[in-house]
């Protein structure tokens, strides 16, 4: 039993050096160095023993032109009225230093609606996130600063959304990246322009890769229903000269995220006459005058600012007219 | 490999030529020459067949495989005996495969034997199964060699 668990220990132990190997393997020798074998030999001639050596051979490495690009937004980034950063990884896999040139591209089969590409940047100060005014903007047509063998870089795709856009829509915007070199077909030799002043050649990916980027809209709704209540004179309904007219808004936000600004407005109906003191939003009583609450009334019409309203609320303004 | 085939012989006797013109410029010192050369593979495609050809090492880069000859010689009218050839691997390359033929060193060439006996330690200290990767040097031994006696030995490597 001493055999099997060592046996257990052994192959425990080659699993991990393969894993360690396998990552050993992903830093390609750079671009430029000397590959130079020699052998020599040793042998005896009669009783004298001799050793000889081959010419050396030499072969200087290329550069591999390579590149990955993946999205770092696990999850798709709710985009409203303003605009929205999408956030991707650039990894140079190649063997030398290289810039890359990006595109980015609103237009993904199967989008729900088209984001506007306002600007691509990158994290020049390196702490993963999106800072205006700091990470530097690409012009459109400039590439990437270069990026060495190995390194990474964190681009910035800067969308806004459509007006047209409702809640809950997805939509994807694709950066395509390709070695400012060359791509194309791997094997593609570009004579002279690898590092170093070696060729360069395209690799497996063929020095270009894309990933998309996922939005999914916020965007919040209002819906409005008014209705009204008649109480006559005489205990009834009936809309007579004399009867109070109650009128409701309900404003009904809808979709996700929230409006900001909310405001509901009436006229008072002609043949009507406002009930000074009688505005209200929700249980809140408000002065007809306009000063710091957030109602006015006058004979003309009624005015509530609501302000910023969730998605989920309602909001109800009443007021009373009497019918002339 | 000690390759004896006749194709490698009509090329040895290239290096046979080249041997003599070389010691005798030198004036005679070593009866056995030894001749490197290194060749990429590359794949070309001819009637729509993809095929592996070997090409000038004039574009070189990580994942080629090379094929490193060293072709050798006794020039000498003499016999040689204990002929090892001893080929350290280039730090950028790693030994493609275990081609049989000859020995390997995992550490740096102070001992030698088949890849699959050697071991080398791992980070936590303990022996694991030496890999291609591990291979530092590569031998071959020739017990003999006759007076014009010729050959090639070649491996295969990866570039890094």
């Amino acid at each position: 039993m001493t055999y099997a668990q060592t046996r257990i220990a052994t192959s425990t132990a080659v699993l991990a050096t393969l894993l360690a190997s396998q990552q050993a393997h992903a830093a390609n020798v750079a671009a430029g160095t000397l590959i130079q074998n020699t052998a020599s030999a040793s042998f005896t001639t009669g009783t004298a023993t001799r050793t000889v050596d081959s010419n050396t051979v030499t072969v200087k490495v290329d550069e591999l032109l390579d590149v990955t690009l993946v999205t770092k937004d696990s999850a798709p980034v709710s985009i409203s009225s303003g605009s929205a950063v999408l956030t991707y990884q650039l990894t140079n896999t190649g063997n030398g230093p290289e810039a890359f040139n990006l595109t980015a591209n609103p237009t993904v089969s199967g989008n729900q609606f088209a984001a506007t590409v306002t600007s691509i940047a990158y994290d020049s100060n390196g702490n993963g996130v999106y800072d205006a005014g700091v990470d530097t903007v690409l012009p459109s047509g400039t590439a990437t600063p270069s990026v060495d063998q190995d390194k990474s870089l964190t681009l910035f795709v800067i969308v806004t959304g459509p007006s047209g856009m409702t809640d809950a829509q997805t939509s994807k915007v694709n950066l395509a990246a390709s070695a400012v070199t060359g791509s194309g077909t791997p094997g593609t030799t570009y004579a002279g322009k690898g590092q170093g002043g070696g060729d360069a050649v395209v690799g497996a990916s063929g020095a270009s890769a894309n990933a998309n980027g996922p939005l999914v809209a916020s965007v919040a709704t209002v819906g409005l229903v008014k209705s009204a209540t008649i109480a006559d004179p005489f205990g009834g309904t009936q809309p007579v000269p004399g009867a109070t007219v109650t009128y409701k808004l309900v404003a009904t936000i809808g979709g996700s995220g929230s409006i900001a600004g909310l405001r509901l407005t009436d006229a008072i109906p002609t043949g009507t006459t406002y009930t000074a003191g009688t505005l209200k939003l929700d249980t809140t009583a408000l002065s007809d005058a306009a000063d710091a609450d957030a109602g006015k009334a006058s004979a003309s019409g009624i005015d509530v600012l609501v302000g910023t309203a969730a998605a989920g609320s309602t909001h109800t303004v009443t007021f009373n007219v009497t019918i002339q | 490999m000690n390759r004896n085939i006749p194709a490698r012989l009509i090329s040895s006797a290239a290096a046979v030529a080249l041997g003599i013109a070389f010691a005798g410029a030198a004036s005679a010192a070593e009866p056995v020459s030894l001749k490197g050369d290194v060749q990429v593979e590359k794949v070309v495609t001819e009637n729509g067949a993809a095929k592996t050809v070997l090409a000038p090492p004039t574009t070189v880069v990580p994942g080629d495989r090379l094929l490193f000859t060293t072709r050798y010689s006794n020039d000498g009218d003499k016999p040689v005996d204990n002929f090892v050839v001893t080929n350290p691997l280039p730090a950028p390359v790693r030994l493609a495969a275990d081609e049989g033929g000859y020995e390997v060193s995992v550490d740096g060439g102070k001992t030698f034997g088949k890849l699959a006996a050697l071991t080398v330690a791992d980070a936590a200290g303990t022996r694991r199964a030496a890999q291609l990767e591990d291979v530092t040097h590569i031998r071959w031994t020739l017990a003999h060699l006759a007076p014009r006696a010729a050959g090639a030995l070649e491996y295969h490597a990866v570039v890094r």
